[in-house]
């Protein structure tokens, strides 16, 4: 008789305990699925539209973010350089190149967790196409650095792991299935504070 | 032993109904996701600004600004106006899930300014049946969302624009036309 209950209650552990934690694992610890990588840059086209798929789209609902839609723009994050190290906010960072067309491009830098660092009266911790001094051949370098740099400058402050956002506004690629034939800014390492 | 087993391999099955439940459950019960958050604090047809609060979710982006509209089409197809001259803005139907289903940019407008009518397919049909209906220069944006909220979304280049464009997102003004 307490065998069969010890039965029952184990068969409930293992049915309810195992299903959340199952849950919890995929949403918070797993990547998220639909993934669009180039270089240091990763996407995530088709996440928050009813086109994801159903653990994207619990995972969306439960962070409560506005996603863009196809036509008004993508979002690509990086975080790592081009040679794959951790972006970190004491280093002094340069991303150059060219950008694929859209009509105006933003960039920021945010948090490990995503979240847009502090901005202080004076330096903002972003820039966009508007704003970017660009070279003859239409390309562009941005330094995102703890230091006042000539040029185009994006000023972090703290200590830390960072992410590059770029927001492409009104793209073609934003309706693309991959983003590997694309060229993106790459993002080279200039030193570190000691 | 084998009833032990037996209650094992019974337990793991039934883990992943309850995941599967779980999961496609979370959707519809979540609070924190951007419809619930913006029905707290807002109306239907009330437009509200979405800034960086705790309680709203706002755009990310720094160069973005936001106003946030509810509706139901039951109620009728819905409007959305708003006037000014701002130098990009895009406008997405989001469902009651908090999920972009539809979106627009200023590049299908006949200006700068915002004139659309969302509604569904079945009203879409109706309108278009009715020869006295005043089909003007609005955007006709068919959805099977029925009841959900409309996002505009605005680029401020620098503080200079935020005038601006914070006149232009004020003006938003969404209703309910009456179905006929």
């Amino acid at each position: 008789m307490i065998y069969r209950a010890f039965l029952v209650v184990l068969f409930l552990v293992i049915a309810i305990g195992g299903g959340a934690w199952s849950v919890w694992l995929v949403l918070d610890k797993a990547p998220l699925f639909g993934r669009l990588t180039s270089g240091p840059w990763e996407a995530f086209p088709v996440a928050g539209t009813p086109e994801a798929d159903p653990y994207s789209r619990a995972r969306h609902v439960r962070t409560g973010g506005l996603a863009l839609g196809p036509s008004e723009g993508i979002v690509l994050t990086a975080r790592t350089d081009s040679s794959g190290e951790n972006l970190r906010r004491h280093c002094t960072y340069r991303i150059e190149g060219t950008m694929p067309s859209a009509r105006l491009w933003t960039l920021y830098v945010t948090d490990a967790d995503g979240n847009a660092l502090p901005r202080s009266r004076q330096k903002r911790s972003a820039t966009h196409s508007g704003m970017i001094v660009f070279d003859a051949n239409n390309r562009f370098s941005i330094s995102v650095s703890p230091h006042p740099v000539p040029g185009n400058w994006i000023a972090v402050e703290g200590n830390g792991r960072m992410q590059v956002v770029l927001t492409l506004f009104d793209t073609p690629i934003a309706a693309a299935s991959q983003l590997s034939d694309l060229i993106l800014p790459t993002i080279t390492e200039a030193g570190c504070d000691a | 032993m084998l009833r032990l087993f037996h209650t094992c391999v019974l337990g793991l099955i039934g883990a992943g109904i309850v995941h599967l439940a779980i999961l496609f459950m979370l959707p519809g019960y979540s609070v924190r996701d951007a419809w619930t958050q913006v029905s707290t604090v807002a109306d239907y047809y009330e437009p509200v600004r979405l800034e960086g609060s705790n309680t709203l979710p706002a755009p990310e982006d720094p160069f973005l600004d936001a106003v946030a509209c509810r509706f139901n089409l039951e109620d009728g197809m819905l409007s959305v106006r708003s006037q000014g001259d701002v130098p990009f803005w895009t406008m997405a139907i989001y469902d009651e899930r908090g999920l972009n289903t539809f979106s627009i940019s200023d590049r299908v407008s006949n200006g700068s300014f915002l004139d659309a009518v969302v509604l569904t397919p079945i009203q879409m049909q109706r309108l278009k049946a009715d020869e006295t209906a005043e089909t003007d220069q609005a955007l006709f944006l068919e959805t099977n969302v029925i009841e959900g909220f409309v996002l505009v979304r605005a680029f401020v280049p620098d503080e200079t624009w935020q005038p601006r464009v914070s006149a232009f997102l004020d003006s938003v003004q969404c209703e309910a036309l009456e179905s006929r």
